[in-house]
C-alpha cells in the first residue's frame, strides 16, 4: 500500500468573530500517494475552503491536518509559505501568470522563490517543463501575449518546477474551451503517471471528476460521498 | 533579494507611466533642493567673503587697562609722583605671541600691524588717514595687498608707501611723488609713494596708507611693539571659539572675532538658512507622500502579482521588500537626475542672472557632501514612503486573490 500523503482529523472551519459560520463540520479523510483525486461540490459547500486548508493557504480552526508527513495546522504564516514552496505546486482556474514576466520565466519563479538567485540549470529544467506541456517555442513571450489554454499549460509546468509531491489544482479548465479543457486534462494525467505526483482538483465539473479516479464530494460542510471510479 | 529586486524592477516597468510621473516628481523636489541649496550657500559664501574674505578674522588687542592712577600715593618721602605712561597700550611681547599664533590649529595668517592716525597733507589740502606699518607678507596673506596694487610695486623699506587710489585721487597723487605726513603726536615726514593699490573698498582706499612695520615703529614712537595682531583662519565660523583658546592660553590679551562685530550680518545668515531648511523639509515630505501615494495605489494594482507570489511560498517581508525596493530605485534614479537637474539650473541661474557690470551675481556653491546628502535623503524618503505599501502588501491574503480572479 502506497503512503498517506494527505491525512486530516475532524477538521472545521469557522469564519467570523462575532457572528460564526461553521463552514467545514468536521471533515476525516486520507490521500494516498499518486492518487488522481477529485473535489467537488455546490458552490458554498466548503470545497475551496477544505482545498485551501489541504494546501497550506489556511489553517483550520479546530482539527488536524498532516501533509507529506508534516502537521501544518500548527503552523505559521512563514512556515507554511516556506511549506507551499517546497511540496505544493497550483494550478488556478484564473491561470495567475504574472503578466510582467515571460512564460520561461513564470515556469522558474517558484524555484526562485526558494534559492534567491539564477542558476542554468533552473533555466534547462524550466524548459524541459515548457516542452512538457507544449510550449516550448513560446518561452519567450509575455504570458499576456498567450492564449487562455496557454496561459494553463505554462501554470501547470509552473506548479512542476520544484518538483512537489502533491499538485493542487482550482477548478483548472473552468475558464477553458472544450479543446483545450481535454488537452490540460490529458496533461495533468500524464504527469500523474509520469512523475507519480498526487491529484487533488477542485472542479464543478463532472465530466472531469468523472475521468479522475477519485470522487470526494463535500455538500454543506460535511463529505457526502467519497468514492474509487 | 535578487528576486525581489527583479520582481520590484518588472513592477517598475509594466506601470511605466506611474514610475516616470513619481521619478518627475522625485526629480524634481530633488532638483528643487539641490538648486535652492546651492544657491543658498553660494549666497552665503559670498557674503561671508564680501564681508570678511580680506578682512581679519580675529584681531589680537591689548587688554583694555581701566583708567589709569597716574598719581601715586603718597611716597614714602612725602613726595607725589604723576606719571605719564608713554605705553600707549601696544604688545610688546609680540614676537612670542606671534609664534605661538602661527601654531595654532586653524589659523592661516598672522599679521602684527601698527595702527596710528595722521594727517595726509598736500599743498592746501589735508587728509585724514590711517598709518598701518604691517610686514608686506604677512598683511598680503589678509588683504592681498601686493595682488592689487595699480601703479608701482608693493616695495616697503625705508620711507616707502602704499596708498589707496581713491587717496591717490584726492590728493593727485602718483608713484614716485612725495608725501608728507603728520602724525597725531606732531611728528612731521616725507614718504615716497611706491604704489598705489585698489583693496575694493572705498574706505580703505582712501584712509589707509602702508608702511614697513619698523618705520612705523619709529614713526610712532613705539619701539618694539604693535598695536594688534590680525588673523585669518581657515573656517570663518570657527572664529569665536579660536578667539576663546587664544584668550584663555594667554595674559593681558583680547582676541575680538569678526563674528562678534557683525552680529547681523550671522542672524541674517542664520534666518536665511533656517528659512531654506523649512522649504527644503516641505520639499522633501511633499515627494515621500507624492512616492508613498503612488506604490500604495501600485500595492492595489498588483495584489493579484502579489497573491500568486504568496501561494508559491513567498514570505510576506520578501513581498514588503519589493516594495521597499522599488521606493529605493525610484528615490536613486530620481535623485540622480535631480542632481544634475540641480546642477544645470544653478550653472543656467550662474550664466543667466547678471547685475549690471555683465559679472554673475555670486558663485554657486555646488558642494559635494551637500549633494550625497540630499541624494541619501531622497533614497531614504522613497524607502520611507514605500513603507505603508509594503505593509499592505505584506497583509494581502492569497486566498482571496486567487478565489476572486
Amino acid at each position: 500500500m502506497a503512503r498517506i500523503i494527505v491525512d486530516t482529523n475532524k477538521l472545521v472551519k469557522v469564519y467570523g468573530k462575532d457572528i460564526k459560520n461553521e463552514v467545514l463540520h468536521g471533515i476525516s479523510l486520507k490521500i494516498e500517494e499518486g492518487e488522481f483525486v477529485s473535489i467537488i461540490g455546490p458552490s458554498g459547500s466548503g470545497k475551496s475552503t477544505l482545498l485551501n486548508i489541504l494546501a497550506a493557504l489556511d489553517r483550520p480552526t479546530s482539527g488536524r491536518v498532516n501533509v507529506n508527513g508534516q502537521e501544518i495546522d500548527k503552523m505559521d504564516d512563514k512556515q507554511l509559505a516556506l511549506f507551499r514552496n517546497s511540496n505544493m505546486g497550483f494550478v488556478f482556474q484564473f491561470h495567475h501568470l504574472l503578466p510582467e514576466f515571460t512564460a520561461l520565466e513564470n515556469v522558474m519563479i517558484p524555484n526562485w522563490i526558494a534559492k534567491g538567485s539564477p542558476s542554468d540549470e533552473v533555466k534547462q529544467r524550466a524548459i524541459k517543463l515548457l516542452d512538457l506541456v507544449g510550449l516550448k517555442e513560446y518561452e519567450d513571450n509575455l504570458a499576456t501575449q498567450l492564449s487562455g489554454g496557454q496561459k494553463q499549460r505554462v501554470a501547470i509546468a509552473r506548479s512542476l518546477m520544484n518538483n512537489p509531491p502533491i499538485l493542487f489544482a482550482d477548478e483548472p479548465t473552468g475558464n477553458l474551451d472544450t479543446e483545450s479543457t481535454d488537452k490540460v486534462y490529458k496533461l495533468l494525467r500524464n504527469i500523474n503517471k509520469e512523475l507519480g505526483t498526487t491529484f487533488i482538483i477542485v472542479t464543478h465539473d463532472k465530466d472531469i471528476a468523472n475521468r479522475t479516479d477519485r470522487v470526494i464530494e463535500i455538500v454543506d460542510g460535511n463529505i457526502k460521498r467519497d468514492f474509487f471510479i | 533579494m535578487w528576486f525581489e529586486f527583479k520582481v520590484a524592477v518588472r513592477f517598475l516597468k509594466s506601470g511605466k507611466t506611474q514610475t516616470l510621473l513619481i521619478l518627475l516628481g522625485i526629480t524634481i523636489g530633488v532638483m528643487v533642493q539641490v538648486f535652492l541649496g546651492s544657491l543658498i550657500q553660494g549666497l552665503q559664501k559670498s557674503l561671508v567673503n564680501q564681508t570678511v574674505g580680506n578682512a581679519p578674522h580675529i584681531t589680537i588687542i591689548p587688554q583694555e587697562k581701566g583708567p589709569e592712577n597716574l598719581i601715586s600715593p603718597r611716597g614714602e618721602e612725602g613726595f607725589r609722583i604723576i606719571t605719564f605712561d608713554s605705553n600707549r597700550g601696544g604688545i610688546g611681547r609680540w614676537r612670542s605671541l606671534e609664534e605661538y599664533l602661527k601654531k595654532v590649529d586653524g589659523i592661516k595668517a598672522v599679521s602684527p600691524t601698527i595702527d596710528g592716525s595722521a594727517f595726509a597733507l598736500r599743498g592746501q589740502k589735508s587728509l585724514s588717514v590711517i598709518i598701518r606699518g604691517v610686514d608686506i607678507n604677512a598683511a598680503d596673506q589678509i588683504y592681498d595687498i601686493s595682488d592689487r596694487i595699480e601703479a608701482g610695486d608693493p616695495t616697503l623699506g625705508g620711507n616707502n608707501i602704499l596708498i589707496g587710489n581713491e587717496l591717490a585721487k584726492e590728493l593727485n597723487l602718483s608713484v614716485g611723488d612725495n608725501l608728507n605726513i603728520n602724525t597725531s603726536m606732531g611728528i612731521d615726514d616725507n614718504f615716497i609713494i611706491a604704489g598705489i593699490f585698489d583693496l575694493r573698498s572705498k574706505d580703505l582706499n582712501k584712509s589707509w596708507i602702508i608702511i614697513s612695520r619698523d618705520r612705523a615703529q619709529t614713526l610712532f614712537d613705539l619701539p618694539d611693539q604693535v598695536s594688534n595682531i590680525e588673523l585669518q583662519i581657515k573656517d570663518v565660523f570657527t572664529a569665536n571659539d579660536i578667539a576663546n583658546i587664544i584668550m584663555s592660553e594667554n595674559t593681558n590679551i583680547n582676541a575680538e572675532s569678526w563674528q562678534k562685530n557683525n552680529q547681523q550680518l550671522l542672524t541674517a545668515l542664520r534666518s536665511q538658512g533656517s528659512s531654506s531648511l523649512i522649504i527644503q523639509i516641505f520639499v522633501i515630505i511633499a515627494v515621500t507622500l507624492g512616492i508613498a501615494s503612488v506604490l500604495a495605489v501600485s500595492v492595489l494594482q498588483k495584489s493579484r502579482q502579489i497573491g500568486i507570489l504568496k501561494a508559491m511560498g513567498i514570505t510576506s517581508s520578501r513581498v514588503g521588500l519589493i516594495f521597499l525596493i522599488q521606493g529605493g530605485i525610484l528615490g536613486t534614479i530620481g535623485s540622480i537626475i535631480g542632481t544634475a537637474g540641480g546642477i544645470g539650473l544653478s550653472q543656467l541661474f550662474v550664466n543667466l542672472v547678471r547685475d549690471e557690470m555683465g559679472n554673475p551675481l555670486f558663485p554657486i556653491d555646488i558642494d559635494i557632501a551637500f549633494i550625497l546628502i540630499s541624494i541619501s535623503i531622497a533614497i531614504l524618503a522613497g524607502m520611507i514612503a514605500a513603507l505603508i505599501p509594503a505593509r499592505n502588501s505584506a497583509k494581502l491574503n492569497p486566498v482571496e486573490v486567487i478565489n476572486n480572479g
